[in-house]
């Protein structure tokens, strides 16, 4: 005796809300700024990197850093498509195959450069700064890698922490692993710095040792990001943006159902499908108080009003809730 | 936030540093100290035989271009030059055990040894028979880069391109 409700992704509804619309607006503007900031910080570190492999790593890093904005771009782009009969979940878990593909992309780099850089080390290989002209002058060549590192830090800074507020008001979670990536990147630079004026100082291994510092980096939040993508796209349970915990909704949503006079039981399954979030509630109705289409309807009305994160409900009436469906906490 | 503070805190840090690196002497130093030795002492120099870059006489006497640059190197350090012919293979391998503070022998920057020795910027460029630019170079130990960078002035000096 399960009745479903239609579904709720009809026309308008898949448009996010105006505020939201807002935020979207200024974070594809911010991802393409970013884009140019990177690109321009990648073409300065390149000129200078020379033989250093913090340098190196620094500079993959930085190329790497494209990657979250250019998947945010596109799977913005693929979400503009509404549900249709060969996709009806709509497209909304285009953002969640980006932050897999970036979160892959991310610890893979980082895998290879700690492997690269270790060798390195084991091997003494030590790295050679040699000296570079410079409008006639002669300065030593790290010079100008330490100078390109201090400039490349502050814009990666600012642009992080400008995306890490849009990402929680977006639930966006390619926007988070973007903004954590360069939100670390002050780090990566300063590392470099370090192992470039360890060079200097005669301390050969202090660069290979900057090296697999900044790559460690890199690889934790390569692990980091690939288990909250696969999470995501596994269906757990939704949450936060920044993964922390349970997303309050998915008990809003219970705790709203259990408030209709007719319902005695309600659980829900709520799944994050990027951005937004696809809501299966199950409801037991009291004794002799089975509900109307109409009633049904009304409450997935309800359940939707309560944020615009609720976009797809469904619900089902159900004589019990059996633990295999809709297991408890 | 806290965040901020601690991004201002690190670049303070890295500012401080690299006051604290410039106020300490000489930059860069060499990780095995090939500058301070040389300097008064003996010059070990690896040639291998390419005209008209060198060239190694019946008594293994040696000449050329490079050899010139090299024995004023040694000169505006105060060094005896030691000479060790033998090919670029040998030499590279041994500049890399540190038994040869330089390689010379029309080194360029494409040169096959350039994992195991450091070679130092195109001191000048020529144009080869197929009319490729090539740019030559020599090739000193890895990380000993007061030493590099002492040998890199004195080649821009000689060439003209700083003074």
């Amino acid at each position: 005796m399960t009745s479903n409700s239609q579904t709720a992704a009809g026309s308008g509804h898949d448009a996010l809300p105006d505020k939201q619309s807002e935020i979207m607006r200024k974070a594809i503007r911010l991802e393409w700024i970013s884009i140019a900031i990177v690109a321009a910080v990648i073409t300065m570190v390149g000129l200078v990197m020379g033989q250093s492999q913090a340098m190196r790593v620094a500079w993959v890093e930085d190329i790497l850093a494209l990657l979250p904005p250019i998947a945010f771009l596109v799977a913005t782009r693929v979400i503009r498509r509404g549900p249709s009969r060969d996709h009806p979940y709509g497209h909304h878990r285009a953002i969640g195959v980006g932050h897999l593909v970036s979160a892959v992309a991310l610890f893979a780099m980082g895998a290879l450069l700690l492997v690269d850089s270790a060798i390195g080390l084991l091997m003494v290989d030590k790295p050679p700064i040699g000296m570079t002209v410079l409008f006639g002058h002669a300065i030593w060549a790290g010079w100008p890698m330490v100078a390109a590192m201090l400039v490349a830090v502050p814009p990666m800074v600012v642009l992080g922490r400008m995306k890490l507020k849009l990402s929680e008001e977006l639930h966006d979670k390619v926007l988070f692993a973007d903004a954590d990536m360069l939100k670390a990147d002050w780090m990566t630079g300063l590392a470099t710095v370090v192992g470039v004026l360890g060079i200097g100082m005669g301390l050969w291994w202090a660069d290979a040792a900057a090296a697999i510092a900044v790559s460690a980096s890199i690889v934790k939040d390569g692990v980091t990001n690939v288990r909250a993508a696969v999470t995501g796209l596994t269906d757990a349970r939704a949450k936060t943006h920044d993964d922390k915990g349970p997303h309050p909704l998915t008990v809003e949503v219970e705790e709203k159902a259990r408030e209709v006079p007719w319902v005695k039981e309600a659980r829900a399954r709520v799944r994050d499908e990027g951005h937004v979030f696809h809501v299966e509630m199950f409801v037991v109705p009291l004794l002799g108080m089975d509900p109307t289409p109409a009633q049904i309807v009304e409450l997935r009305t309800t359940l939707e009003d309560l944020d615009w994160k609720v976009h797809d409900v469904v619900v089902a009436v159900v004589d019990e809730l059996r633990p295999e469906q809709v297991p408890a906490d | 936030m806290s965040a901020r503070r601690s991004t201002r805190r690190a670049l303070a840090a890295a500012a401080a540093l690299v006051v604290a690196a410039t106020g300490c002497g000489t930059f860069p130093k060499d990780s095995e100290g090939t500058l301070d030795r040389v300097r008064g002492g003996t010059l070990v120099v690896g040639v291998s035989e390419h005209e008209p870059w060198t060239s190694v006489g019946p008594g293994d006497e040696v000449s050329g271009s490079e050899a010139a640059l090299v024995e004023g190197f040694a000169e505006s350090l105060g060094a005896e030059i030691e000479w060790e012919v033998g090919p670029e293979s040998i030499l590279a391998d041994e500049v890399k055990r540190g038994q040869v503070d330089i390689v010379i022998g029309g080194l360029t920057s494409v040169s096959p040894w350039k994992s195991d020795i450091s070679l130092t910027r195109p001191y000048t460029k020529v144009k080869s028979e197929d009319g490729k630019q090539q740019k030559m170079v020599m090739g000193v130990p890895k990380g000993e880069n007061a030493f590099q960078v002492a040998l890199e002035r004195y080649l821009a000096e000689q060439e003209g391109e700083i003074r």
